[in-house]
């Protein structure tokens, strides 16, 4: 087994004296795919920003053994100001880092970047259109497209099915499972129905981590992890068993 | 239409001129960055906050747009420590710091014996009293917001649209925010000259609510705010020369007539534009 590109261990982290997450232990290797669930309120996201690097730990930490790895992040879009004037092209452009240091400009070969990266992703049609002006699934894929640009090894998506329809979740999860061929995925949602079938694995966050090594959860299980989520399997009649049916 | 060149020789036009010309253009740039944030309420307490440093200056005996410049850059830089610490309801607590600025310069104001200063040319701009050397600072401080605005353009929308995400490319984000903020807050405090504390807010959105008429790509409102604020401020400049009504309050009614009469038009474009879709 290759090394983890991230290890956390016995994390303890939160906001000013709150903690919000304690005792979190978890191993991200490069091929993983990581659904994370848990209550809102949880701190699933928390975590996230653990990894990212932006929230101090107050114990416990973190390591690269393959070296600080590049992230690709997906924030939840209602943290975001749809109405800001901002283009498809110079979003996704946004997750480049710059290659000159002091005169922050895009290179000719970024910018090609950015088109090609918008074409594989059937948005280079909308590129110069503001990001207020995209549907739901297409803001999700300019978002998702700057996650990628910088070929992460690590792809974290904060509720990536939020705001979307049925169609274009089907198609986020066929995307998703090819890209999980060249990186690790991680990925947040309050829902554990949709993205069970998809990931390998399953944490379960509520205050601390609970690490779940298959995608097959019962209620039963939940309830040990005290993991309070809605298990309601989506499909065309609603059903509340995960486990193969 | 000669009268309109003969006043030209007069050189306290001419320096008006200048003066509107600079603080439209100064007011492109920073007024884009105040309406994409959504921070025109949060600009308008620091407005009304740097009147306290007015009547404190006076009090003092010092230049009173020094003391709003003091009051200017540490409530704006105040808010945005406020507004990443989160956690604090960021409109009531401008609400207070609105009225206090404006309470503490009346109080200081009256405090001061003897002469009382013409409040009515800060409250409303005296654009028409604007010196050489007044001038010279203004066009100083627009070149170096001017640079600061090049260099930096992706930086500051990265900034002001996601900083979670600018912060986790690297981007110092804590050190764009609070320049900003205080390009705001002296920005403002020069225009004061021009329109006055309480029509200066105008001049840093009308000419911005314009351009995006037209445009929803950040580097692109400033170049049409530029125009629009522009016009704007000539226009009035002229008319209240000619008319004999205060500058600042002309050049916010010129602004003003601009929008509505553009939007009146994109919007029947839109709705001829809609029939023939529809029709045609």
């Amino acid at each position: 087994m290759s090394k983890p590109l991230a290890i956390l261990e016995n994390v303890a982290t939160g906001y000013f004296s709150e903690v919000v997450l304690k005792n979190v232990n978890l191993e991200i290797f490069p091929n993983d795919f990581i659904g994370v669930i848990g209550p809102n309120g949880g701190g699933k996201t928390t975590m996230i920003k653990v990894l990212l690097g932006i929230l101090p730990l107050f114990k416990g930490k973190v390591t690269f053994p393959q070296g600080k790895p590049n992230m690709g992040y997906l924030p939840q879009i209602s943290q975001i100001d749809k109405s800001f004037p901002i283009t498809v092209r110079d979003l996704v452009g946004s997750g480049l880092k710059t290659e000159q240091s002091w005169f922050p400009h895009l290179s000719g070969r970024q910018k090609n970047q950015v088109n090609q990266m918008l074409d594989e992703a059937g948005l280079i049609r909308l590129a110069s259109k503001p990001i207020g002006e995209l549907s739901g699934g297409q803001t999700q894929k300019a978002f998702l497209c700057r996650a990628l640009i910088n070929q992460p090894q690590l792809l974290i998506l904060d509720e990536p099915n939020t705001f979307v329809d049925k169609g274009f979740e089907q198609e986020l999860y066929r995307w998703l499972k090819e890209l999980n061929k060249k990186m690790a995925i991680l990925l947040v949602s309050h829902d554990i129905g949709t993205i069970s079938p998809m990931v390998k694995t399953i944490a379960c966050v509520n205050g601390t981590l609970h690490y779940h090594p298959s995608n097959q959860l019962t209620e039963d299980l939940l309830k040990v992890y005290n993991c309070p989520v809605d298990i309601i399997a989506h499909g065309p009649v609603p059903h509340r068993v995960l486990k193969d049916h | 239409m000669s009268e309109v060149f003969s006043i030209l020789e007069y050189a306290f036009f001419r320096n008006a001129l200048a003066a509107a010309l600079l603080t439209s253009l100064l007011a492109a740039m920073v007024g884009t960055y105040i309406v994409s944030r959504k921070i025109v309420f949060i600009t308008g307490g620091i407005t009304h906050a740097s009147f306290g440093g007015i009547g404190m200056a006076y009090f003092l005996g010092l230049n009173p747009l020094l003391g709003a410049a003091v009051f200017a850059v540490l409530s704006a830089t105040g808010i945005e420590w406020i507004s990443q610490k989160g956690k604090v309801r960021e409109d009531s607590a401008i609400a207070i710091l609105w009225s206090l600025g404006m309470a503490l310069g009346i109080i200081f104001v009256f405090m001061t014996p003897g002469y009382t200063p013409n409040l009515m040319s800060f409250l409303f701009g005296s654009i028409l009293s604007v010196g050489k050397a007044e001038l010279y600072f203004l066009l100083a401080f627009f070149v170096l917001t001017l640079a600061f605005f090049i260099i930096f353009i992706r930086p500051i929308v990265y900034t002001a649209f996601d900083p979670e995400f600018a912060r986790i490319m690297g981007i110092p984000v804590a050190f764009f925010r609070y320049t900003m903020s205080v390009i705001i807050a002296l920005s403002i405090v020069i225009s004061i000259r021009t329109v006055g504390i309480i029509l200066v807010l105008s001049l840093f959105t009308i000419p911005q609510i314009t351009a995006m008429l037209f445009t929803r790509d950040f580097a692109k409102i400033i170049p049409l705010a530029a125009l629009w604020g522009t016009l704007g401020s000539l226009a009035g400049l002229f008319f209240s020369y000619f008319f004999n009504i205060p500058s600042g309050a002309a050049i916010i009614f010129f602004l003003t007539l601009q929008f509505l009469i553009i939007k009146g038009f994109v919007m029947a474009r839109d709705f001829f534009r809609r029939d023939e879709r529809v029709l045609g």
